[in-house]
């Protein structure tokens, strides 16, 4: 949690790049389409983990944030001809300014109440999204048109690819970047023990807000890339099913760490298709295997299954590199 | 003499229970000053007042002439007061020296978090070489990028210290340094301690129920119970005490 | 007007009571084992559909349709308190007590899920259905206010298991061992009482009250595996009443019922689905220990 990036962390963002230009020459279109939906939950679960994992905040508003990302920059492109570039910003900034308001009340919280209080902000989010139908249309949906980025219109999954691998790598970047920072350090204190982190100077009050803010920005941020290609939205896509997919996400795959929830996106977010492919039809079981493997996972892997993997790899020198896929560790 | 500490008719009550009752203490700059008594006297009560973690009835603390009641929890160690846990609370999913570097945390110059630059580099290289100094002060060295939960007890202690060492105090709160250590490793502390005494000025302030500690290094012992102070000199004079006898001691060091 | 009123508060009263009950559950849960069950509304759900395959398929009689349920869901509680939760304690990786917490609280969220899942999977229900009702017949007038027949089943059902429950707790070794157990652990272990039999039992009850509220309230609604979603309506009654008593809950539930169903009349339709989210904000930030509840000291 400290120093400077590992060669091998830039030469994963490179890899990420690389495949986001040369996956869309080969791959067809639903591969894309799959594609471009992890990336966009990678953006959302590591938010999460910012909260979850990092800042040991059990708050589950993240949701709302994403559905606030998604309605800002739709309805700015489509009411004010907002361009993409600008616009995606402007609604990650804005689920940030809601995060802090949310997180004024919400810091004062104890567990079980943040939970509670938190889902129910969530809650009144979809809420406000199905009923304000004069601005969000309701459930009827809003329909976006392409995204246009000086120029480069896009207008299918094959060309959202590159901009969503753009995207997450910057992402990741600054995520890998945050976490070898003080602030960084000061989040996993305050997770660790309030105490040490008051006792050595850190306003934990303050540092929960900032890991509040900077969480709903990321789901602000996930959000404005569910726009680029998405071309019809609703109120649907930002419930508790998603909450739940996330959560799993980031639970499964090792929360605290940005490859842990690398790995659990990916193993959750294939898990439907998986499904899907099977014999019979087992999409049905889609909720149930969600159920029972976040039951399993707290029960047997509290870190996760990167928690595992490196209790496992944890034998061999230190200088053992990582997955396959090059995406570096934290720490 | 120059009180670097001053309380004044420290009362703090949790419910119907009065852990400290017109409680009063002055601490000599550079002196080594010991809070003893039985379990329950209000000890860590006293500790957990001065880093405002809980908030008196009635009393006053002042710290070189300014008032800590009114400052927040995170002031305290700006102001130059840093402490150690009882229950050893330490980062445990963090390795020991990110836990010192979280205790240099106030020392630490703002820069953007989310990127690379210049001033980030140097500032996380100093942070770095800062810690690794502490790190050899208490003998920590070696386990640099161990995870603090996995060490042994009587390196977390250490570690604890260090860790608030990092936040370079002026006055010290030890909550029970000693408890559970081996005799090699009470002696270490033993010098540690009269080592920041003498060389760089730190008043500390020790809880402890390990009395060879206690009666080696402390200049002056107040001793609670009931919440209440019952008596207060030099270890000579805590030693023949009735009244101190009478409460506790008797009990020379267990462990 | 006012007759419009009267009768949303009246129907108020009678969904509180199944608001009560699943409120009480939670809470239970909550005293004994400081978890929070994000699984209620799912318990109660299967405890309709259980109910609902005991009559149907097992033809058994209304009464011993409840025994069944109440015995299914308290095995299905226990089980999980035994099997998932036990396991996560059972594991102290940390010191911090609430680090265990959520862990267990996702596991219960996982839970939630499970059983939904594993219901819809059932092709049974793919069809929405319908619990007969325990007194069926022409609606009964109490002034100028209609009430079906199986509101008053649900009031009167109410009324039995909080006198139970009351003398249960009260009187019985068990339930004033199961207070202890959530008064103070440490101690009631020292006592004697075997602290992990309690946590399951609590389990188990609160399973089993859940599955009561789903027999009450499956006739009046239609079933299906998202009936669970009342059970933030539970925790909005819980949190109203401070998360801390059977009054409490009883006085929460009713309290939400009424002010559901008024805000239905007095405002809109729609704005009843965000009644309770509201009130769990509002509450939580501005008296969070609600009607009856207590502060926590922070504990150093």
């Amino acid at each position: 949690m400290y120093g400077e990036l590992h060669w091998r962390t830039f030469a994963g963002i490179a890899i990420l790049l690389a495949l986001g230009v040369l996956l869309p020459l080969v791959l067809p279109e639903y591969f894309l389409y799959l594609g471009n939906t992890l990336m966009m939950y990678a953006i959302l679960a590591l938010g999460l983990d910012l909260l979850l994992g990092w800042s040991g905040q059990f708050a589950f508003a993240h949701i709302a944030f994403f559905g606030i990302g998604i309605y800002t920059s739709a309805l700015l492109q489509i009411r004010l001809g907002v361009p993409f570039i600008v616009g995606v910003p402007i609604a990650a900034m804005f689920a940030g300014v809601v995060g802090l308001l949310i997180a004024i009340p919400a810091t004062r919280l104890r567990t079980v109440y943040l939970a509670l209080a938190t889902y129910a902000f969530a809650e009144c989010a979809q809420w406000v999204f199905r009923t304000w139908d004069s601005v969000t249309k309701g459930s009827d949906g809003l329909r976006i048109s392409p995204p246009d980025i000086f120029g480069y219109v896009v207008g299918t999954d094959r060309r959202a690819f590159p901009v969503m691998a753009i995207i997450l790598a910057l992402v990741l970047l600054s995520l890998l970047y945050l976490t070898r920072s003080r602030l960084g350090r000061d989040l996993c204190a305050i997770r660790d023990s309030e105490h040490v982190a008051s006792a050595s100077g850190v306003d934990v009050k303050r540092t929960k807000m900032v890991a509040f803010v900077l969480s709903a920005v990321f789901a602000g941020l996930a959000g404005g890339t569910f726009t680029l290609f998405q071309s019809f939205i609703n109120p649907d896509s930002v419930g508790l099913a998603q909450l739940i997919l996330v959560l799993t996400m980031v639970v499964v795959g090792g929360s605290g760490s940005i490859a842990g929830v690398l790995v659990g996106v990916l193993l959750i977010g294939l898990l439907p298709e998986i499904l899907r492919a099977a014999p019979r039809g087992l999409l049905v079981w889609q909720e149930f295997a969600y159920g029972l493997i976040l039951v399993l996972a707290t029960m047997f892997m509290p870190r996760g299954l990167w928690g595992v993997a490196k209790t496992f790899f944890a034998r061999t020198p230190k200088s053992a590199p990582t997955a396959a896929k090059a995406r570096q560790p934290t720490s | 003499m120059s009180a670097i500490l001053s309380i004044r008719n420290l009362t703090v009550r949790f419910g119907g229970l009065c852990a400290l009752n017109d409680f009063s203490m002055d601490v000599a700059k550079g002196a080594i000053h010991a809070l003893i008594g039985p379990n329950g006297a209000g000890k860590s009560t006293v500790f957990n007042c001065i880093s405002r973690f809980c908030d008196p009835a009635e009393g006053s603390i002042e710290f070189e002439g300014s008032s800590v009641l009114k400052r927040p929890s995170h002031d305290v160690i700006r102001i130059g007061i840093g402490r150690t846990f009882q229950n050893l609370e330490l980062l445990a999913g963090m390795t020991v020296l990110e836990n010192v570097l979280v205790g240099l945390s106030r020392r630490i110059p703002n820069y953007l978090p989310f990127g690379p630059s210049p001033r980030r580099s140097r500032t996380e290289a100093q942070a770095v070489r800062d810690a690794e100094d502490i790190l050899d002060q208490t003998g920590l060295r070696p386990y640099r990028d161990h995870l603090a939960g996995e060490l042994d007890f009587g390196r977390q202690k250490l570690l604890d210290l260090a860790r608030a060492l990092a936040g370079d105090p002026q006055l010290l709160l030890l909550d029970e340094p000693a408890a559970g250590l081996r005799n090699r490793e009470i002696s270490f502390v033993d010098s540690l301690l009269l080592d920041l005494v003498r060389k760089r000025g730190v008043t500390i302030i020790l809880v402890e129920h390990v009395m060879q500690l206690v009666m080696s290094v402390a200049d002056r012992i107040t001793v609670l119970n009931f919440g209440q102070k019952i008596a207060e000199g030099s270890p000579n004079d805590i030693r023949s005490d009735s009244r101190v006898i009478e409460a506790y001691l008797g009990r020379p060091s267990h462990a | 007007m006012s007759d419009l009123l009267l009768q949303a508060a009246a129907s108020g009263i009678v969904t509180g009571c199944v608001y009560a009950l699943v409120a009480l559950s939670l809470v239970i849960v909550y005293k004994s084992t400081d978890v929070v069950n994000f699984a209620g509304g799912e318990l109660l759900m299967l405890g309709g559909y259980t109910g609902l395959l005991a009559l149907i398929y097992f033809e058994l009689s209304y009464p011993l349709m409840f025994v069944a349920v109440i015995v299914a869901m308290y095995v299905v509680g226990a089980a999980f308190e035994r099997i998932t939760l036990s396991t996560i304690t059972g594991r102290r990786y940390s010191k911090k007590a609430e680090a265990d917490l959520v862990p267990m609280v996702v596991a219960t969220i996982g839970l939630g899920y499970l059983l939904k899942g594993a219901v819809r999977v059932v092709p049974y229900t793919e069809e929405v259905r319908r619990l007969p009702p325990l007194l069926a017949g022409p609606p009964v007038f109490i002034g100028d206010v209609i009430l079906q027949q199986q509101d008053l089943a649900i009031i009167a059902v109410t009324i039995v298991v909080m006198a139970g429950l009351t003398v249960f707790f009260g009187f019985t070794r068990t339930g004033k061992a199961l207070r202890a157990t959530s008064q103070n652990p440490r101690a009631a272990a020292l006592i004697g009482i075997p602290v992990q039999s309690m946590r399951m039992i609590a389990w188990g009850l609160a399973a089993g009250l859940a599955g009561i509220a789903g027999i009450l309230l499956s006739p009046k609604l239609l079933m299906t595996p998202d009936m669970g979603n009342v059970v933030m309506l539970a925790f909005a009654a819980a949190i109203i009443g401070g998360f801390s008593s059977l009054v409490g809950c009883v006085i929460g539930g009713i309290a939400l019922g009424v002010l559901q169903n008024l805000v239905g009349v007095l405002i809109s339709p729609q704005a009843m689905a965000v009644t309770p989210f509201f009130m769990i904000m509002m509450i939580l930030v501005l008296r969070p220990q609600g009607l009856f509840g207590e502060l926590a000291f922070k504990k150093v």
